[in-house]
């Protein structure tokens, strides 16, 4: 059996060690014997349709948005029929904010998404940086994620999408709902969360339910063998205690003025 | 006679700081380094501004995200090698409070400067806010790499801090930019003297992985093309679509042989002048803090080949690859607090002859930061084949034991033991008579580490360094 994983805009939407969460399926998967073949597709080049079980959308900063919103906006036709073709998505921050409709800076034009989650994010004053957890409920199971959120975007969800999860502890898509990222209301395997951590390693009930639902979609319902998960469950344990003492900061100084002349 | 009573209270601020972290240090509590700042200012908030405003005061503002220390230490001996009085934040303490303990040991008991240059490492994120008191004659910037993100939001915020901080300009001032960072390069370019220092080595040391840091072009985003990268995002690069390029160095580095005992560097300083420095350091990123500190000396007016002599005494900054013996046992300290770091620190142990034991230890704090996600752009499995055995510790010892079972590190290979210097000994014990323990640290276990061996007399007081 094999996994095919695509990573997608490594070196724009690399910023919150989201390479943690392809190294986290490769490896889950080798641990069980499984072929793992990975790509990795930049803003620019072609995403060949119907080749990914999923793929992985990091989180970036705000001054890489345009690049890769640009970028996904060339690739959405066929990131849209792998989807359709029951494909996993699993995006990160930015990564969601993109896979929604627009994302309005605080400063500067709106950037189109591309409307495969009915959401929208506007620039907030305030910037979300501290331990998170959500409780998430995936293929009729239940269980709390956590991870970091480090955003100044407000996302708010229209009626097209439900969330990925509902807040325990941080801020969520916008600190007022109770709502933490987002998924699409028709049930189709896109996965999006502010939650950077990265959140797959030390998430392993996540990790495996994405990976069951990829595997699903070329070798049909997989039971996965149970892996011993020590190292994870300490590190989940250890973020969940560092949420519950709240820690964090809600200040930020403004970015650089890039794209000027010289 | 206002002045008078000016004075006095600056004399006041000096001599409560001062007892303030003499007092600290008596109890057991540090070295002082912050509490002295902050006591003077509370009697006299202006202390800073006006020991640094003195005409009879030069200041070098020192900072970007790694190699503020280094470069700050090294600059601090060629000034010191040249006859100059130097103040300098050694102990690296280089928030608000610490540049004001800075300011206060720059004067004597009646407010008047004992210093004629003062050398400050200043955070980057706090610089902006400092530029107007420290106004500085020359400003060196090192590099931008992703730091302290949980705390600054992003690179580009902290880009543009600095870009601002930079723009301050006195007359005569000089901006000391390391040319092979895009960021950094791209700073102030109305300021009418930048000078840029950078490596001019045939062949690359390092290879652009997905995780560096700027590798698009800071004007038109393209991605950028190197002709050589020397470390993480560092190197000879440019833009194949506006035409923007590294621009043209004055001090480049041209050769770095790296061995046990330091570095040795062959510096271009002019057309037609090189200059081979020893520097009892290690590890590639000691090529560009010499060529920062030999271009920043020169601004004030020291000749490089002073400059450089003097760097041959330069012993590391506390942690910075630092070594010493304990109980028959080498100790090789690394600090590390972000991927860039790492990158600097993983061909030092490569270059190990026999495989090591190990300690990796981060911890949550305010200056450590609270995200660890960039734990997982370290490349840890590059480090598998060095080791004997892995103890991790700090309150994140379960984070990194995680991100090294990713990195197929054998799980019975690596021990964790969450706290420091119980940890510390641990390894210790675990290192046989005549072997080497390698202990690869952030910021606050770090500095537990160093007092503890300092405690047993194996190394100096971290204020001391």
């Amino acid at each position: 059996m094999d996994l095919r994983i695509l990573h997608l805009h490594p070196s724009v939407l690399n910023v919150a060690g989201d390479a943690g969460n392809v190294l986290a399926l490769q490896q889950r998967a080798r641990w069980r014997g499984l072929m793992v073949e990975t790509r990795r597709v930049d803003p620019g080049e072609p995403i060949e349709p119907g080749w990914a079980d999923i793929t992985i959308i990091g989180g970036g900063q705000d001054v890489e948005m345009r690049v890769a919103a640009a970028g996904l906006r060339e690739q959405a036709d066929a990131l849209r029929s792998s989807i359709e073709g029951g494909a996993v998505v699993f995006a990160v921050c930015a990564g969601l904010q993109l896979l929604g409709r627009v994302y309005v800076p605080a400063t500067g034009e709106p950037i189109d998404g591309v409307s495969i989650l009915d959401l929208e994010t506007r620039g907030g004053p305030t910037r979300f940086m501290q331990h998170a957890a959500c409780e998430v409920e995936l293929q009729r199971s239940r269980a709390v994620v956590v991870g970091f959120e480090n955003h100044s975007g407000l996302t708010e969800l229209g009626p097209g999408a439900r969330p990925f999860g509902r807040v325990v502890l941080g801020a969520g898509n916008n600190g007022r709902d109770g709502t933490e990222g987002a998924r699409p209301a028709d049930g189709s395997h896109v996965y999006a969360t502010y939650l950077h951590g990265p959140i797959l390693p030390k998430n392993p009930w996540l990790a495996d339910r994405l990976l069951t639902a990829a595997l699903a979609r070329r070798h049909g319902a997989v039971e996965l063998q149970p892996l011993p998960d020590g190292t994870e469950t300490r590190a989940h344990e250890e973020a969940l205690a560092a949420a519950r003492r709240a820690k964090g900061r809600l200040t930020a100084i403004p970015a650089a003025r890039l794209g000027r002349a010289r | 006679m206002p002045r008078r009573r000016l004075s006095l209270r600056l004399a006041l601020a000096r001599a409560l700081g001062l007892g303030a972290g003499a007092l600290s240090r008596a109890l057991g509590r540090g070295g002082g380094t912050a509490i002295s700042g902050l006591v003077a200012q509370w009697v006299d908030p202006r202390l800073p501004r006006r020991v640094f405003s003195d005409p009879r005061v030069s200041v070098v503002a020192v900072s970007g995200s790694n190699g503020k220390t280094t470069t700050a230490g090294l600059l601090a001996g060629a000034l010191r090698s040249a006859g100059r009085q130097v103040a300098h934040n050694s102990a690296g303490s280089n928030m608000v409070q610490g540049i004001a303990t800075l300011a206060l040991r720059a004067i004597d008991w009646s407010g008047r400067p004992i210093s004629s240059t003062v050398v400050a490492e200043v955070d980057e994120g706090a610089l902006l806010a400092m530029i107007d008191e420290l106004d500085p004659l020359v400003l060196v910037v090192t590099n931008v790499v992703r730091d302290q993100l949980d705390r600054y939001g992003e690179i580009y915020a902290i880009a543009g801090a600095l870009e601002r901080a930079a723009e301050h300009q006195r007359p005569g001032s000089a901006l000391v930019l390391c040319a092979d960072d895009p960021l950094v390069a791209q700073l102030a370019p109305s300021h009418p003297r930048r000078r840029f220092v950078g490596l001019e080595l045939a062949e690359s040391h390092d290879r652009i992985t997905s995780a560096a840091d700027s590798i698009r072009c800071p004007i038109c985003r393209t991605p950028l093309e190197y002709r050589a990268v020397y470390l993480g995002h560092l190197g000879d690069w440019r833009c194949p679509s506006c035409g923007l390029a590294r621009p043209p160095l004055d001090v480049a580095v041209t050769r770095i042989d790296d061995g046990p005992g330091g570095s040795v560097i062959d510096l271009r300083v002019a057309p037609d002048r090189d200059l081979t420095v020893r520097i009892p350091q290690r590890g590639l990123h000691i090529g560009y803090d010499a060529a920062l500190a030999v271009a920043a000396a020169a601004e004030l007016g020291i000749d490089p080949g002073v400059a450089t002599t003097a760097m041959a005494d330069v012993r590391p900054a506390w942690g910075r690859l630092e070594q010493f013996e304990a109980a028959g046992r080498t100790v090789l300290l690394a600090f590390a607090k972000n991927p860039m770091s790492y990158r600097t620190v993983l061909p030092v142990l490569e270059s190990q002859p026999a495989p090591v034991e190990l300690l990796v230890a981060h911890s949550s704090s305010v200056v450590d930061g609270e995200d660890f996600g960039w734990l997982w752009d370290v490349e840890f499995d590059r480090l598998a084949p060095r080791l004997i055995r892995a103890t991790v510790s700090g309150d994140r010892a379960a984070e990194i034991a995680n991100r090294l079972a990713y990195a197929d590190w054998p799980a019975d290979r690596v021990r964790v033991v969450p706290d420091v210097i119980d940890g510390f000994s641990r390894a210790l014990a675990a290192t046989p008579a005549g072997g080497t323990l390698v202990v690869i640290s952030g910021y606050s276990p770090l500095r537990s580490i160093v007092e503890h061996a300092q405690r047993h007399g194996w190394t100096r007081h971290f204020w001391e360094a």
